[in-house]
């Protein structure tokens, strides 16, 4: 125990009559495991003591077994029989510390007090509910108002938020591990004195150097072991990487002339091209992919870029032997982006050079199988494109309106719309005027020659009544700037002090959820919803003479604005109050009759 | 070589900057003031239209008014241009506030304009006098051919076919800043104005070539407030009308001979009268001084698969697709081309930037493709802004790989050298590996010999 | 150096349709004040002439609203010069046409013009300009309107506003009549535009060249002059009280604020709502433990 760990053989049993698996159990500070002795065993146990509530053992006696029952707050328990009371004994105490010790853990770790007592929180649940309430200041605020104002417990307040906590469950995929970002992992160490150049080959190196070599890789599993040995193998390939960081392009071609092993290594990678191409085919085949064709970076040296500067002269047998450096970087970036795709140890190389291969023929072979679904939807495609094309919009079928009295419509409206206006008075006064049909038109074309013989009156208008008018209408337009609630980007809000505002904000909010919960706790079934009534109505009025007490703060001229503002919350809250009080009058003189009330 | 600003727009600046007194003088003319008129932000339109009939000075501050938050810098804009052409004059009231008050002799114009409706500057020749007038699609196809053979001739004077009037001197004047030419024996080349004047729409050309034409003007002895002034009448003329070149003054019946060989108008000899008929370039002076485009016909096609389809019979649209896409065959009104990753680079390589291709190939779209939006292809549109990004990707610079250091120490007095040179590209103080720029690698050297001692 | 601007057309380029009343009757009515027909045509020529002036990619569009017809009267785009003229000699045509459609002798009070008709009009014409390209001027549309709503014209009204807020058209309305108009009022909210009942009849001009001829480019930078507010509240069919909640029907939009078994206005049958049983949907609550 000293060494925070004991280890005992022990019987692993579902229940007490179930004649159990032996094996091992090994008890740590935090979780203990068990190893049954058949390896083959799906028996296997490793839980938290965090997941323990509680534990019993059986009495000390001869005739009966020694178990220890550990209680798993799920309900479950893990029963083991040891083999003598000792050894259960000192696995007991052990247990029973540990136990403690993480209900400490777990207290330390929800930092609020008021965990209720009438709740058992995993430790998952808690840390959920500390995390919304650390993202979400808002409701940390309505929290700390409500719960540690002791309005509401910590359930019913939770209780409403199911939705959220779920939210917040979603399991994250597990992260896939890349690969380093590194690209000179492989770097000639030389001594200085002789002309020897070592390389330190890992097998993280050797892994990177197949993932994105994949002619190294395919030469390795032909070459190693029957043609040479494998060390054999990677000192011609530091050769080769040598002969490249020198820059010596005439000098790899005359040693790739005469070793053809070493020629793969020097040589570009053809397998990279291919590949890259075979990428490129792989979009949809409707698509002329022409222009596209320089993308792969693969064919053009320095992705088709004429850089007249590096420009070197250099015979066509030489050519095969030229890297450039985007190259590299492309396939090192694709590399990476792409993560690690095998997963093998990473000590056997043959076996990792093996996975890739085989992931490789995989994709090819899914792509194989691929290839007459995939026609076929290429043929759905078209079918349904040029279907599309030649076909009309589609119309909704319609249905005639027959309205008997479309005046009804208008009557519905005009009436208001006059009044907004602000002179109801003369909307629906009808002008008494009576004129006959000729004299109307006439006198109308009357004006029209008037004005076709005379021309336009110079000037159109006189400097002093065009003056008033714009002086009007400046007036009018900066006396309409400020009115309220015609711009609906600027409210009431928005205008107010920043304390009122917030203060308002609060409290809304906070009527919002006493409300909420002040009207599911109807009707009243239970006692318990009863003082949660009595509860939260003492709440609520509290806010109450909080808002008239606002409405009374603020300046006159947005004190209009404010109670317009207040005045939903406070009819909401009469509103409750009112039903509370109808309730409890029905109640007592329901008790009247039934002494008992509600049991 | 100084900056070339190709802006049509900048010709208002060049009347703005005239002396007050003749400013004023152009007022007297009706045309220059509804032309500059129309050349005014849409808020200064609006503020002179309102004034028309005041004749008090305003308070600035009664002008503001109605300006929201989001249209201050506008408003700022519209006064600025209005007191700088002297439209609206700025005056302060005792207490110091600024008033404003209309140009009279512009505001009487206007009014008059506004009561008796558009007039025209000079009455058109009676038919019976004009013989042969060319109808309006025969004007509107020679001033496209006398202004695409001036640009044939501005680029390359080889490849138009037809000669033109413009004295060579003139020509020079005109290509200055366009082409540049290394010695006498190689053929001018294009310089990156040059490009971006060819991808430019023919308004903006024009008026380029105008302020050309004006700031070049008192060196022929012409007085650029007078030429001014005669191009801007000359825009409210109509198109297709012949007027009498009696009714011009010498010094405008010069200017009427250049402006024939750019396209503006067209030169005609009766028997006994000449006339001038203005052509639709002429006619849109003062529509383009808002930086209007005009409502050309597009001719490209662009398909999603990058080729390229230009409806066009015109050498010079065939040159300019030249620029930057690969034309694979020429049918007589069709050219078939390909934007191809090498032939942008070219483009890139002369410097038109991506923005300016797809500009051009978006304001000349095929009737046919310019009602849908986007009129070319988004992902053609992408690509091209791709392709011109992927020349910023990798940045080549020679450098060293500083490693194995004997000490922390020295490892962090070379780093710290190398960041004070300002040649540090890479550290990793884990492995005491650098890596810096070749540049300064004689003062590396040197510091970590000294280091070593 | 400036890139080649991408923009396609200025901003400022505006597509104005005019809408006059030559109401007959109303005119006569308004003879005796000091603003007679005459000196309105005066100020919407001037005003016409001033749009044109601004940008010469401008376009007018006037449509007369008579009394029993409407037409086109003056569009910038077909006729180039002595623009007065032409569109006084279209307008007595029209006016001449307007009478002859005429059937009864006189009418009670100064009856109303025919809105709907000129604004189905007016959006037909912009229709067709939308369909020329994307090359097209901003349109926009300005009634000067005098006559007082026809409630037979509601529905036409209501749906060439709709259509009109569906194209972004946004509706102007200057009132010159002495009454206010829902109809107008209605139009401008729910388009965006502007609606004002000038104070001072004969400096008309004035508003007009302050408040309509304000471009749409222009209009996000400036204020323009908007009424205290409107109530959108209605009124129900049944009793013409105005309510907040009651029953619409589903397809007329008739509002009444009782419960009926048929539509009065379309004759629609309205299927019963089924109660729903609070006790049967409702699941038991359950109170937390402990309790």
């Amino acid at each position: 125990m000293a060494d925070g760990k004991v280890v005992k053989r022990a019987k692993y049993k579902s229940s007490v009559k179930d004649p159990g698996v032996p094996g091992v159990l090994k008890l740590t500070k935090e979780r203990f495991f068990f190893m049954p002795n058949d390896p083959t065993s799906t028996t296997k146990l490793n839980v938290e003591f965090k997941l323990i509530k509680g534990h019993r053992s059986s009495k000390e006696g001869s005739s009966k077994q020694a178990l220890l029952n550990l209680m798993h707050d799920q309900g479950r328990s893990y029963i083991f029989e040891f083999d003598s009371f000792p050894d259960r004994d000192k696995c007991r105490e052990f247990v029973a510390s540990a136990i403690a010790a993480c209900g400490e853990v777990v207290k330390a770790a929800s930092e609020k007090p008021a965990v209720p007592h009438d709740e058992q929180l995993s430790a998952a649940e808690m840390g959920r509910r500390i995390k919304l309430l650390q993202d979400n200041s808002e409701l940390q605020k309505l929290h700390r108002q409500l719960v540690i104002g002791g309005i509401l417990s910590e359930a019913e307040f939770w209780a409403a938020r199911k939705k959220l906590l779920e939210q917040g469950d979603i399991k994250k995929p597990k992260q896939r591990v890349a690969l380093k970002n590194d690209m000179w992992s492989v770097k000639p160490l030389s001594d200085g004195q002789t002309n020897r150049v070592t390389f330190n080959l890992t097998p993280e190196v050797i892994h990177q150097i197949f993932a994105e070599k994949p002619a190294v890789r395919q030469a390795y599993l032909k070459f190693v072991p029957g043609k040479m040995s494998e060390k054999e193998f990677w000192t011609k390939y530091s050769r080769a990487e040598y002969l490249h960081s020198t820059k010596n392009i005439v000098a790899a071609a005359a040693e790739a002339a005469e070793d053809e092993e070493l020629a793969v290594f020097l040589k570009q990678d053809d397998m990279l091209a291919f590949e890259a191409r075979k990428k490129i085919r792989r979009v949809d085949p409707t698509l002329d992919m022409e222009a596209d064709e320089g993308d792969d970076y693969m064919h053009l040296p320095d992705h088709g870029l004429p850089l007249d500067e590096t420009k070197e002269i250099l015979e066509p047998q030489y050519e095969p032997f030229k890297r450039s450096f985007s190259q590299y970087l492309n396939q090192h970036a694709a590399v990476v982006l792409r993560g690690r795709v095998i997963d093998v140890e990473l000590g056997d190389t043959r076996s990792v050079a093996e996975a890739f291969t085989r992931t490789n023929q995989a994709e090819l072979a899914a792509e194989v199988s691929d290839e007459s679904a995939y026609r076929e939807r290429i043929a759905k495609v078209s079918r349904v494109a040029e279907i599309e094309d030649l076909q009309g919009p589609h119309e909704p079928p319609v249905a005639l309106l027959s309205i008997k009295d479309p005046r009804d419509y208008f009557d519905s409206q005009q009436a208001n719309a006059i009044k907004a206006l602000g002179d109801g008075g003369t909307g629906t006064r009808q002008l008494k005027f009576n004129v006959s049909k000729e004299d109307a038109f006439c006198s109308l074309k009357n004006s029209i020659s008037e004005i076709n013989s005379q021309g336009l009156t110079e000037p159109i208008i006189s400097p002093e009544v065009a003056l008033k008018v714009l002086n009007g209408l400046s007036q009018n337009i900066s006396s309409t700037k400020y009115h309220l609630g015609k711009n609906p980007h600027e409210s009431v809000l928005d205008r107010l002090p920043s304390a009122t505002k917030d203060e308002l904000l609060l409290h809304w909010t906070s009527i919002q959820e006493l409300l909420k919960h002040f009207w599911s706790s109807y009707p009243i079934t239970a006692k318990y919803f009863y003082t949660k009534v009595t509860r939260l109505k003492d709440a609520m009025s509290q806010i109450y003479p909080k808002l008239q007490e606002i409405k009374e703060s603020v300046q006159s001229d947005f004190r209009h604005q404010v109670s317009l503002l207040v005045q939903p919350m406070l009819q909401a809250l009469d509103a409750a109050f009112a039903h509370y009080d109808a309730d409890i009058q029905k109640r007592s003189a329901k008790s009247g009759e039934r002494p008992n009330g509600f049991a | 070589m100084p900056q070339v600003k190709i802006v049509a727009r900048n010709f208002m600046d060049m009347v703005a900057s005239l002396p007050a007194v003749k400013l004023d003088m152009l007022y007297d003319n009706s045309f220059i003031c509804e032309a500059i008129l129309r050349s005014l932000p849409p808020l200064a339109k609006k503020y002179v239209l309102q004034l028309l009939y005041i004749d008090i000075p305003i308070s600035a501050k009664s002008m503001e008014e109605s300006v929201l938050p989001d249209g201050f810098s506008k408003h700022k804009v519209a006064i600025d241009r209005l007191i700088q052409l002297r439209v609206m004059t700025e005056t302060f009231d005792r207490k110091k506030e600024a008033m404003y008050q209309l140009n009279p002799k512009f505001q009487f114009n206007l009014q008059k304009h506004i009561v008796h409706g558009g007039v025209l500057p000079r009455e058109p020749m009676p038919s019976n006098i004009t013989v042969r007038l060319p109808s309006l699609e025969e004007l509107e196809a020679y001033a496209v051919e006398q202004w695409e053979c001036f640009l044939l001739h501005l680029i390359s004077s080889s490849e138009a076919g037809k000669t033109t009037n413009i004295s060579s001197s003139m020509m020079k004047v005109f290509q200055r800043g366009l082409l540049s030419q290394r010695d006498e024996r190689e053929p001018p080349r294009l310089t990156e104005s040059g490009f971006q004047f060819l991808l430019m729409d023919t308004n903006a050309q024009l008026w380029y070539i105008i302020r050309e034409y004006i700031t070049n003007a008192e060196e022929r002895g012409v007085d650029s407030a007078d030429l001014i002034a005669f191009l801007l009448e000359l825009s409210f003329h109509v198109t297709g009308k012949a007027y009498n070149t009696n009714t011009l003054t010498d010094i405008q019946r010069s200017i009427t001979k250049d402006l024939s060989d750019l396209g503006l108008v067209k030169l005609q000899q009766g028997r006994k009268e000449s006339w001038f008929i203005p052509t639709k370039l002429a006619t849109n002076l003062s529509i383009s001084l808002a930086d209007t485009t005009s409502r050309k016909q597009g001719f490209i096609v662009i398909e999603t698969n990058f080729r390229l389809y230009a409806y066009s019979t015109s050498k010079l649209h065939c040159e300019i697709l030249r620029l930057f896409a690969r034309v694979e065959y020429q049918l007589p009104n069709l050219i078939v081309g390909a934007i191809t990753k090498e032939s942008l680079y070219k483009a890139f390589q002369n410097g038109i930037t991506a923005e300016q291709i797809i500009s051009f190939l978006q304001q000349n779209a095929h009737p046919r493709v310019a009602e849908r939006i986007p009129s070319v292809p988004e992902n053609v549109t992408d690509q091209i802004r791709l392709w011109e990004s992927d020349l910023n990707r990798v940045e080549m610079m020679p450098a060293h790989l500083y490693d194995e250091f004997p000490s922390r120490d020295v490892f962090e007095a070379a780093c710290d050298f190398a960041r004070e040179y300002g040649g540090l590209l890479w550290e990793d103080s884990k492995q005491m590996r650098i890596i810096v720029k070749a540049d300064i690698l004689t003062e590396m050297k040197e510091i970590l010999r000294r280091q070593k001692q | 150096m400036t890139p080649v601007s991408s923009k396609l057309y200025t901003d400022d380029v505006s597509l104005l349709m005019v809408l006059i009343d030559t109401n007959p009757y109303l005119w006569s009515s308004m003879k005796n004040t000091a603003f007679t027909f005459s000196k309105f045509l005066s100020h919407v020529l001037a005003f016409l002439n001033s749009i044109l002036l601004l940008n010469q990619m401008n376009q007018v569009v006037v449509i007369a609203t008579g009394y029993n017809s409407c037409d086109y009267v003056f569009d910038s785009s077909s006729s180039s010069m002595q623009r007065a003229e032409c569109l006084l000699e279209k307008l007595e045509e029209f006016v001449d046409k307007d009478e002859t459609l005429s059937q009864e002798d006189s009418v009670d009070g100064v009856g109303f013009s025919l809105l709907s008709g000129s604004l189905s009009m007016a959006l037909c014409y912009i229709q067709r300009v939308f369909r020329t390209g994307p090359l097209h001027p901003q349109p926009r549309i300005l009634c000067l309107h005098g006559s007082p709503d026809g409630p037979g014209q509601y529905v036409a009204v209501m749906n060439a506003i709709f259509s009109a807020q569906r194209s972004m058209v946004p509706i102007d309305s200057c009132v010159i009549g002495s009454q206010h108009s829902a109809f107008l009022q209605q139009a401008s909210y729910i388009t965006g535009g502007v609606y004002l009942k000038p104070q001072v009849s004969d400096g008309l001009f004035q508003y007009l060249s302050t408040v309509f001829a304000t471009d749409l480019h222009s209009r996000a930078f400036l204020q323009l002059p908007r009424p205290v507010g409107v109530d959108f509240r209605a009124s129900c069919f049944c009793h013409k009280n105005t309510i907040d909640m009651g029953y619409i029907c589903s397809v007329c939009l008739s509002i009444f604020c009782k419960h009926h078994k048929k539509c009065s206005t379309c004759g629609s049958n309205f299927g019963e709502a089924r109660k729903q049983d609070p006790s049967a949907s409702g699941q038991r609550r359950k109170t937390p433990d402990g309790s």
